[in-house]
Order: C-alpha cells, then sequence, then structure tokens
C-alpha cells in the first residue's frame, strides 16, 4: 500500500522542516520591515532600506553613495528618521522578536515536560514572582539604577527566578520532580505572589498606573540596552533548548516510556525546566506579562506542522516572534486615530486579537486535535 | 549470551511491601511467564527490572551490572518494555513512535539514517503495522495501537523484552501472530522474554517456564510444566482448574471453573445412577445448588467416575471395563438407602451395568423418590436385548418419576426439595421401626 513512498516521504520530511524555518524567517523579517514603517512619523520603505542598509558593512558603500545626492535638508530629514527607526522602532521591534521567541519557545517546552495542553510559559509561577519584584521596584525603588539597567528589569527577572526556584525546591521529592505536583505549586505560588502584587497596588497611590501597565506587557521605552541585557538569556536558552527536541518527544509520549527508551527523565526535565524558566524570566523582564503567546502559539504551530518538536520548536519560535511584532505594530496603528500620543500595551492587543483567533482554528480542527 | 539476575528483591510502595525476596535467574531463549492473581506483584516486578521502580533490598544484575548503576541509555539498549497500556496523547505518525524506539543508538544531535529506518519498517512489516505507518497514533485503534508499540520495542534491537499484559486489546489472530514473532525471536535471536499474562493458556501456549506470584512472594517458579498444575492453580488463583496436555498443540492446557460458591445449604442427598459421562454435568450442577453428591456403580476409568473424582464425590467403584458383581451392587444400594433422592441419567445399558437399573427399581421400592432422565429414548441405548427396557417400564409403573431433560429434573428438585425433606423425614421414621436386619432382608 505505501511502502516506499513512507520511506521515502520520511526523508523528504527533514528537507521539508528546513523549508519551513527558512519561510519563517524570511516572513519574520519582512514583517519586521512592514512594522518599521507603522508610527506616528511616515517614514517610507526606500528610507527604511537605506537606513538599515547603513548599518550593514557590505552595503555601507552604496547607501552613501545615494545619499551623497541629497540636498542638505533631506539629509537632515533622513538622519531624522534614522534616529527615529534606529532608536525608538527598531529596539521595539527587536524586544518583540526576542519576547515572542522566548514565551513561544518555553511555551513549547513546558507542554511537553507537563503533557498538559494548560501548561503555557508562566505555569510554573515565573509571571507571579516577575510581577511581585517588578512591583516591588516600581513602588519602592524609583531612581536607582542596576549597571546602567531599569531597576525594575532586573527585580523582574530576579523575582521570576526566585518564584522558580520556591516551586521546583517544594515539589522535589528527593532527586525527582514529579510533574502533577510541579503543576500545583507552581498554581498555588502564582496565587500567593499575586496577593502580594495585589497588596501593593492597593497600597501603589500614585505609581498604580505604571504596576498595571508592567503587568499587562509592553515595549514603550525599550532601549539597546535592555535588549542586550537579556540577549544572551534567551538566544542561549532557546539554542540549547533546541538541541533536546527528540528527547521532548519523548517526554511528550509519557515519563516511563520515555526512560524505558533510554532518556535519563530527571535530568532532561531538569534542564529542560530551568532553560525555559531562564528564558521566560528574561522575556517578561524586558515587556512585563504579555499574556497568551506562551500558550497559544504552541497550539497554533501544533496544528500547521505536527506535533514533533524537531519542528515545532524552531516553527514556534518564529511564529511567537512573528505574532508578537504584528501585534505590537498593532498596538501603535489601532491608537493613532484617537490620539497620536496614547499608546496601547501590547498585551491586550496579544489577548484580545490571540484568543478570537485561536477559538476559531480550534473549531474549525479540534476533530483532529487531541492532546 | 544475556543473562538477567534477580536476586532477593523486595519492593514497596510507601510502606505497603508488594514485592518480598523475589529471585530469578534467566538466560537467553528463555520464555518466562509471570502468573498470579491482580495484585500479586506480577508488573511491579517488571517495573523494578524496568528501572521505574528501585528495589529497597536486593539485586538486579544484567549480565553481572547492577541495572540501577548502568546508564539509562545502555540499558534501553538492552532491554525493551511493552507496557499494559499506552497513552500518547499527540498525533504522533505510527512510524514516527516506531522510529522513537531508535532513539537508544542514535547520539542527540544525529538524525535518523536508513539504516534506522530498514530496522523500523522490518519491525512493523513483522507486527502487521507497516501498512498504517503514517496514520496518527491516536486515531489507531486499541489493538493496532498495541502492534505499533511491540514494533517500537523491537525496534530497540533489545536483547530483553519485559511484556505486561501486551495482548489485551488483541484479537485472538493477533495475539497468535505477536507471541509466534516473540517465541520466534526468543528462539532464534536468544531473546529473554518475560512476560505477564493473565491467560493462563496463552501463558503455557508460549512460555518454556513460568514464576507465580502470591502476595508479592514466588510461589512457585521452574519449568512450566511443574508451576502450572491444578495444585497451583487452586492455591495462587482459588479456583479449581483442569490442567490437561493438549493432543493437538501439545501443550499444557487450562481449563478454569467457576469458583464454587459455598453451596447455600446442604439441602439433601442425591445419589446418581450414570455412567459414560452421562452424569458429569449434572455432578456439578447439583454440587454447585448445595446438593450432597453420591453416585454408583461407575467403572474405574469411565468418564463420569474421573469427574466424581475431581469434584471429591463419593462413588462405588467397580473395576474397568468389568461387569458389576454381588458385592458393589449391595455397596451401591447402601449409598442409595442412605440418599433421599435417586436420579438415573440416560446412561446405555448392557450386561455389565444392568444391575444399576435394578438399583434404581430397589430405591423405588425403599420408597426413595426417584427421577429417570429419558433424554436419549431407551431403544437406542438398551443392550440388552430388551431386559432394560422391560426394568424401565417397571420403574415407571412403580412411581418413578420421568423426566426429558436435566433442566426439568432441576426444576423439580426445586419444587419438591420441602417435600423431599419431609419424605426423608418419614422414612428415617419408618427405618427407626424396623430392625436393621429386616432392612436388608428388604433390599434383597
Amino acid at each position: 500500500m505505501c511502502t516506499d513512498e513512507t520511506e521515502s516521504t520520511y526523508f523528504q520530511r527533514a528537507s521539508r522542516w528546513k523549508f519551513i524555518v527558512i519561510v519563517l524567517i524570511a516572513a519574520l523579517v519582512a514583517i519586521i520591515i512592514v512594522s518599521l514603517n507603522v508610527g506616528y512619523a511616515p517614514i517610507s520603505f526606500a528610507d527604511i532600506l537605506k537606513i538599515l542598509g547603513k548599518q550593514i558593512p557590505i552595503l555601507n558603500g552604496y547607501v552613501d553613495s545615494s545619499l551623497a545626492t541629497l540636498s542638505p535638508v533631506e539629509l537632515r530629514e533622513f538622519q531624522a528618521h534614522a534616529g527615529i527607526i534606529l532608536q525608538m522602532r527598531l529596539p521595539r521591534i527587536i524586544a518583540g522578536v526576542m519576547v515572542g521567541a522566548g514565551l513561544a519557545a518555553s511555551g513549547v517546552v513546558y507542554q511537553g515536560v507537563f503533557r498538559n495542553p494548560m501548561a503555557d510559559s508562566y505555569v510554573l509561577g515565573v509571571s507571579a514572582g516577575a510581577a511581585c519584584g517588578a512591583s516591588f521596584s516600581i513602588l519602592f525603588g524609583t531612581g536607582f539604577s542596576f549597571f546602567g539597567l531599569r531597576l525594575v528589569q532586573v527585580a523582574a527577572f530576579i523575582g521570576a527566578l526566585f518564584a522558580m526556584f520556591l516551586v521546583y525546591n517544594i515539589s522535589r521529592v528527593g532527586s525527582r520532580v514529579p510533574v502533577t505536583t510541579l503543576l500545583l505549586c507552581g498554581i498555588a505560588v502564582n496565587f500567593f505572589l499575586y496577593s502580594i502584587v495585589a497588596l501593593l497596588e492597593v497600597i501603589a497611590g500614585d505609581e498604580l498606573h505604571a504596576i498595571v501597565f508592567w503587568l499587562i506587557g509592553g515595549f514603550s521605552n525599550v532601549k539597546w540596552s535592555d535588549i542586550w541585557a537579556v540577549f544572551p538569556f534567551i538566544m542561549i536558552g532557546i539554542a540549547i533548548s533546541y538541541f533536546y527536541t527528540r528527547p521532548l518527544n519523548l517526554l511528550a509520549i509519557g515519563e516511563e516510556t520515555a526512560q524505558h527508551l533510554g532518556l535519563n527523565v530527571e535530568r532532561v526535565k531538569q534542564i529542560l525546566l530551568v532553560l525555559a524558566s531562564l528564558v521566560t524570566a528574561a522575556a517578561v523582564s524586558l515587556s512585563g506579562l504579555v499574556g497568551f503567546v506562551g500558550l497559544m502559539v504552541p497550539h497554533v504551530t501544533r496544528l500547521i506542522v505536527g506535533p514533533d518538536h524537531r519542528i515545532l520548536f524552531p516553527a514556534s519560535t518564529i511564529i511567537g516572534s512573528i505574532f508578537l511584532v504584528v501585534c505590537d505594530a498593532l498596538a501603535r496603528v489601532v491608537a493613532t486615530p484617537f490620539a497620536s500620543t496614547l499608546e496601547l500595551p501590547v498585551g491586550i492587543i496579544t489577548m484580545l486579537f490571540g484568543a478570537p483567533f485561536f477559538i476559531l482554528l480550534f473549531r474549525k480542527k479540534k476533530e483532529s486535535y487531541a492532546l | 549470551m544475556v543473562l538477567l539476575n534477580v536476586d532477593g528483591i523486595e519492593c514497596r510502595y510507601g510502606s505497603v511491601k508488594v514485592l518480598e525476596n523475589v529471585s530469578l535467574s534467566v538466560k537467553g531463549g528463555d520464555f518466562v511467564g509471570i502468573l498470579g492473581p491482580n495484585g500479586s506483584g506480577k508488573t511491579t516486578l517488571l517495573k523494578s527490572i524496568s528501572r521505574t521502580l528501585k528495589p529497597h533490598k536486593g539485586t538486579i544484575l544484567l549480565n553481572k551490572d547492577d541495572i540501577y548503576s548502568l546508564k539509562t541509555v545502555d540499558v534501553a539498549k538492552q532491554l525493551a518494555v511493552v507496557p499494559q497500556e499506552s497513552n500518547i496523547g499527540f498525533s504522533f505518525s505510527a512510524l514516527d513512535v516506531v522510529m522513537m524506539g531508535r532513539n537508544p543508538h542514535i547520539t542527540r544531535f544525529q538524525m535518523e539514517g536508513t539504516k534506522d529506518l530498514a530496522i523500523v519498517r522490518k519491525a512493523m512489516v513483522v507486527t502487521n503495522t507497516w501498512q498504517f505507518a503514517e496514520r496518527p497514533i491516536n486515531e489507531l485503534s486499541g489493538g493496532e495501537k498495541q502492534r505499533v508499540i511491540i514494533a517500537r520495542a523491537l525496534a530497540q534491537e533489545p536483547s530483553i523484552l519485559l511484556l505486561d499484559e501486551p495482548l489485551t486489546h488483541l484479537d485472538i489472530i493477533n495475539q497468535l501472530e505477536i507471541m509466534d514473532l516473540v517465541q520466534d525471536l526468543c528462539i532464534k535471536e536468544k531473546l529473554v522474554v518475560l512476560a505477564v499474562f493473565h491467560d493462563l493458556n496463552l501463558a503455557a501456549r508460549y512460555c518454556t517456564s513460568a514464576v507465580m506470584l502470591k502476595k508479592g512472594k514466588i510461589c512457585a517458579a521452574g519449568d512450566l510444566s511443574e508451576v502450572l498444575t491444578s495444585e497451583n492453580i487452586k492455591n495462587v488463583f482459588n479456583v479449581n482448574a483442569i490442567v490437561q496436555k493438549h493432543l493437538v498443540s501439545n501443550s499444557i492446557f487450562v481449563i478454569p471453573l467457576s469458583p464454587q460458591k459455598p453451596p447455600a445449604a446442604k439441602r439433601c442427598a442425591v445419589h446418581l445412577i450414570c455412567g459414560a459421562g452421562t452424569g458429569t454435568a449434572l455432578m456439578k450442577i447439583l454440587l454447585d445448588e448445595g446438593y450432597s453428591v453420591t453416585a454408583g456403580v461407575l467403572n474405574v476409568l469411565d468418564t463420569d467416575f474421573e469427574t466424581a473424582q475431581f469434584l471429591k464425590i463419593a462413588v462405588t467403584t467397580e473395576a474397568p471395563f468389568s461387569p458389576i458383581t454381588e458385592k458393589t451392587h449391595t455397596a451401591n444400594l447402601k449409598m442409595i438407602s442412605e440418599a433421599s433422592t435417586v436420579v438415573l441419567t440416560s446412561v446405555p445399558f448392557g450386561d455389565g451395568n444392568l444391575q444399576n437399573l435394578e438399583a434404581a427399581l430397589a430405591a423405588v421400592t425403599m420408597g426413595i423418590p426417584t427421577f429417570v432422565i429419558e433424554e436419549v429414548p431407551i431403544e437406542r441405548r438398551d443392550f440388552t436385548g430388551g431386559k432394560a427396557t422391560a426394568l424401565l417400564e417397571e420403574l415407571k409403573s412403580k412411581g418413578a418419576e420421568f423426566v426429558k431433560d436435566q433442566n426439568e429434573l432441576l426444576s423439580l428438585l426445586n419444587v419438591s426439595v420441602e417435600k423431599l425433606k419431609i419424605a426423608k423425614k418419614e422414612r428415617d421414621r419408618i427405618l427407626d421401626h424396623l430392625k436393621p436386619g429386616e432392612v436388608s432382608k428388604k433390599i434383597k
């Protein structure tokens, strides 16, 4: 019926996966360029390309020669545009790329390790820990800075890691970490830390607005230094996790079976949970609690590329980036007609537009979707 | 050749001891059945060998290495497990799932190669799963899924195969095909196979040896024929079973009998006059119904005799293939006199057992309620030239009750239990008035 055909399609799959990844990266680059165009100041695509090209050594000379033909006024306008693009829009977009990638990647890892469709990036209490840290620093730490970094970022990062450490150690039984206790402890610690956040909100007074904004999550005022601070955590975390995609497949079909198939389950779980938590902590310290990405993107991607983590993981990572960049662009566009200075936090957009899209997709494919 | 040595292990769940002092030693080519009732520790034994549940005491050696000191991946190269049930939530294709069996043989940075695919394909062809290789595992039927899991175990190319009730979801042809395959591997590739079976007959058919567990302890171990005996089955499972060697398959087979409910009450004693298997079913039914049963005269080696032996029924016996002598006839009459009811089955009559009919006649004369089952007309089973027919006519005229089959008999018996009790009391009262000598005179 399907003998040699099955074999050949099996080996074609690897190249199909590569193709998917390349297409997604191309889409991401295109979307980055398009969203650089989005904003209050109108900047043409030609200028955007020139500004970007000027940053790339090989294209540098070509761009310079085309700039030579500009009049001084035009040149000044170009430089102003370059400032907007490079110092305002691009950091924001790169932050979106990184946070989207990080949340989606850790979402895939958590769903795989926990074999639970409800798991997302925040399942181990990372969100509440970060919220707690951020709220404290907003209330009590105004004016301080930490080696040039915003205090709220550092506090959120530390809070997230603290929460993860707490959950992990409470649920540990000897050298083993049973998934169910981990989930339950995560929920319990989440509630506990959120109650502290709520308390801080009650006594916050004028700072309440800042806390609420941070909790929803967004990218306003992101600077390059903020990005460079979290870049290594997210990128290295994702890169190492990628080598654990086959073990993730094994974990997804059950821990006992995975062990029978030669996987050192507890160690792999440990490594993956720590990596995913680091990535999540770094991501939320940059953006605040952007919701829904870590839950939805892995699900949507699974509907598209199937359950194999060797493609699911990289595809989710890139789709997470695309999703968040698009949402951030929308966040900037939607508010513009009403007031040029008002900016919606991106977290509102991810949930407002993401949830209906998710439900729509789910209704279409729910028969074939059993998790 | 691979060697597995389990030495005095003790396993616990929390504080509950599930296995105690279990030892066994198996080598390549052994097909070992692990038998025992629910909760006897069969699965736990497999779990401790597959490194899922570390024993509190004792060691498990795989070729002289403690299995718990080896690397997980090195164990997986040698030992594959087919669990009771596999719940795979994600929609991996069957081929993907089988390919996971190659995991211990592939390093982290490798992709599966053509050699792996060839091995996987072979495993899927022999388990009859290759035709649905591309279908998602969670859309397969229970039996198909289980075959995929078995294929995955084979793809590991193990030297030890642990099967935990592997056939639960399979239909009979797949059961036989899979077990034939495993047996083949066991013989040709010198695999160790350790399998938990609920079906004793499947175990009997494929295992070379067996371990019988009862409440976490080994109750019997060794060659199959030594372990699978009706005594052991009674002891471990608390079930009566007939264990015999089958003439066609030349393997042991087990026929479990329905567990004996404690009889409601010893309602009354029934004496069966039967033979040639006509009383076999009735003996069991009457016992289950709470009657006490006797039988006679039966020749030794007669089917009914063997059944009676098995059911521990008192019988008046005659030597094999011999006519009934006066002595046994008298003994039979004595037995009848102690019964409260006599049942005569549709046994064929020849000169050798004609006296049994006279015994029935004597019972009627004694005033014991007597039932005659006439499933087969007497003309077709009278080999005495009409003597038996005449005696049966006499029985009828003297008031024996004729019924057409067992069922009618049983319904009559149930209805007339109370009547029988009264009748027996009356008879005892009459007998009390007679002198013992007169009874025997009357019988003669």
